[in-house]
């Protein structure tokens, strides 16, 4: 059998395999595994490679950023700064019709500046928010809906754990990438609320009234967030200016979200200990599946797969914005069942080379940066579909009783809101491209 | 087994909590280097060699998370598919999720220790410090070893489970 049926072989069969309930990083690294063996024809080549690759995949210091930035995350949950940031939103926005859900969104979002995860952004937002949509009498349905919409601007937004392994995966600037993705993150908080505005009107027994805040309220509310500001400001401003390598901004992130944790009292060593093992956690399974992926990549490269499919594609005379449409439309239906880094981690090394050779007419860093602020925003819309939406079990489960079709309910204009963003973003690069062209 | 599991739990904590260590530890290094890079005009200077003892704290930090993550459960499934054929069938993929990846886990190991071999006979050692290579691969092989070990319990732990001597099988355990 030829390499390039054997590549294409491997993807049922690992789907198969993920389907029956193997971590997937276990069924990466088997396939991976086995499948240099077969085409190599001996498992020497595979044995050799496992000397180093474990060590050099976890030892890479362009990968370390992860941890960093888990372990910021993590301090950021711990450090009240949720709830300031829910308290400054709900003043300026609270009184609007459906205003407690969006100032949801708005602080999920300011969240998601010094949080790259996210479950994490859901999950903590959700803790503050929840409870406050209730006493003003929100649905159960927009509650739940809206925070587990907000919570995907956690990853949007950078800093954003999946952005810097799309950055590595495809050797693309992550300073350049956090900046792309600035724009459509804010888009993507405009277009929450704009769904949560019509949702209101068209249900309005789904929102209760609230009564506005006096402005002196108003401005306290926003001075108590600007520690969430000052370390965006410094974490992101000082990559871009090259003051540090985006590895060590993460490690300046980390220190600063934990000192201000500390003073706000949120992390005593109890505190500091659940957050270093909560960090373990997601950190040991993020890396054993970026282990897993590197078998299967290495398997792939052996196959030919990849360089022979975008060399088809291009050949083929499809459209490009044609291919584009399939790919995601891929995406969209994967995110239903699978997470979004596997889903990066198993399908750029094929979609990235096929995309890189249609011409959109855009340079090649134009096409990539744009590109990977498309796939991040669709394998995000994957984390609040039905019937595998991790951020809707995430809130849902908090939520204290609200039944979980009523969380798949609620979802539903946000993932509206999400469909008509990406069609904009991909019929108008110049949203994703103009930032970072104005800035370099 | 509850003597092994306590004994397990602890190492696999206090290995989890050494890596936690290492990550705090590399994010001071880092600051100290920024400030210093910043006071270049004062006589200071970055601290030498920063980048590759990042790199070899990160390479023993993840290896000593790995086993804290295996038993508690954290790897990501895809559960969806599974989920109607009843616990039985969900414990059973459990453990042989477990059994392959007590498979994977130990091949792991025995590369690294190869690999340390190789690093030590050929005496590399890392750009700038001159550190030997073979000593970051000795602090990975501790963790490595610990992965070995608590994923050869998580099978002993499905087992338990599939006869249903424990009734925690469902238990998602503390992902983050």
């Amino acid at each position: 059998m030829s390499g390039i049926a054997l590549g294409l072989l491997s993807f049922p069969v690992l789907i198969a395999l993920i389907f029956l309930r193997l971590p997937i990083g276990l069924a990466m690294f088997l396939v991976g595994g086995f499948g240099v063996w077969i085409v190599t024809g001996s498992p020497r080549a595979i044995l050799s490679q496992l000397k180093s690759v474990p060590y050099d995949t976890f030892s890479s210091y362009s990968l370390s950023i992860i941890p960093l930035f888990l372990l910021m995350g993590q301090f950021a949950t711990r450090g009240g700064m949720s709830r300031a940031l829910f308290d400054a939103a709900a003043s300026w926005l609270g009184h609007r019709r459906g205003g407690v859900a969006m100032a949801s969104v708005g602080a999920c979002g300011a969240f998601g500046a010094i949080c790259g995860s996210s479950l994490a952004t859901a999950a903590t937002m959700g803790q503050v928010a929840l409870p406050e949509l209730k006493r003003f009498g929100y649905s159960g349905a927009l509650a739940t809906g809206s925070l587990a919409a907000g919570g995907t601007l956690g990853i949007l937004i950078p800093p954003s754990v999946i952005l810097v392994i799309y950055a590595i995966l495809t050797e693309q600037n992550i300073a350049k990438l956090f900046i792309a993705a600035f724009v459509p993150g804010a888009l993507a908080a405009a277009g929450y609320m704009t769904a949560i505005a019509i949702y209101v009107r068209i249900f309005p027994g789904s929102a209760g009234r609230r009564e506005p805040s006096p402005t002196s309220e108003r401005v306290a509310a926003l001075a108590r967030v600007w520690p969430v500001l000052a370390i965006f400001l410094a974490v992101i401003g000082g990559i871009y200016a090259g003051w540090f390598t985006p590895t060590e901004g993460a490690a300046v992130g980390a220190a600063g979200t934990g000192l201000v944790a500390w003073l706000n009292g949120g992390l005593g060593w109890k505190g500091l200990r659940e957050a270093v093992l909560a960090t373990a956690v997601s950190t040991g399974m993020i890396f054993f599946i970026l282990l897993g992926a590197a078998l299967f990549n290495s398997f792939l490269a052996f196959s030919q797969l990849p360089q022979e499919a975008a060399r088809l594609v291009g050949e083929s005379g499809l459209s490009p914005w044609l291919v584009l449409v399939a790919i995601l439309l891929c995406y969209l239906v994967f995110g239903c069942v699978m997470d979004s880094l596997s889903m990066i981690l198993l399908t750029i090394p094929v979609f990235f080379p096929i995309v890189m050779a249609l011409d959109f007419g855009l340079t090649p860093e134009q096409t990539a940066l744009w590109f990977g602020i498309i796939v991040l925003i669709v394998v995000e819309v994957g984390l609040i579909t039905p019937p595998v939406g991790m951020n809707l079990f995430v809130i849902n489960a908090m939520s204290d009783g609200v039944p979980i079709g009523q969380t798949y309910r609620g979802a539903l204009p946000f993932i509206a809101s999400d469909v008509v963003r990406v069609t904009l973003l991909v019929v108008f690069p110049g949203i994703t491209l103009f930032l970072v062209e104005a800035l370099y | 087994m509850s003597l092994i599991e306590r004994l397990i739990e602890r190492a696999a904590l206090a290995l989890a909590l050494a890596g936690g260590l290492a990550l705090i530890a590399m994010t001071v290094l880092t600051l100290v280097s920024i400030t210093g890079r910043s006071l270049v005009w004062a006589g200071l200077g970055p601290v030498p060699g920063n980048y590759e003892l990042v790199e070899m704290g990160s390479a023993f930090a993840i290896f000593c998370f790995l086993p804290w993550c295996q038993l508690r459960r954290g790897h990501v499934t895809v559960d969806l598919f599974l989920a109607p054929l009843g616990p039985t069938a969900n414990r059973l993929a459990e453990l042989v999720g477990n059994l392959l990846l007590t498979g994977v886990a130990g091949v792991i190991f025995w590369r690294l220790l190869l690999g340390l071999a190789d690093k030590h006979r050929y005496g590399e050692t890392s750009f700038i410090l001159g550190i030997p290579l073979w000593i970051g691969y000795a602090a990975a092989a501790l963790g490595a070893a610990m992965f070995l070990a608590v994923s050869a319990f998580t099978v002993a732990r499905s087992l338990a489970e599939l006869r249903g001597r424990r009734d925690d099988g469902g238990n998602p355990g503390r992902a983050a």
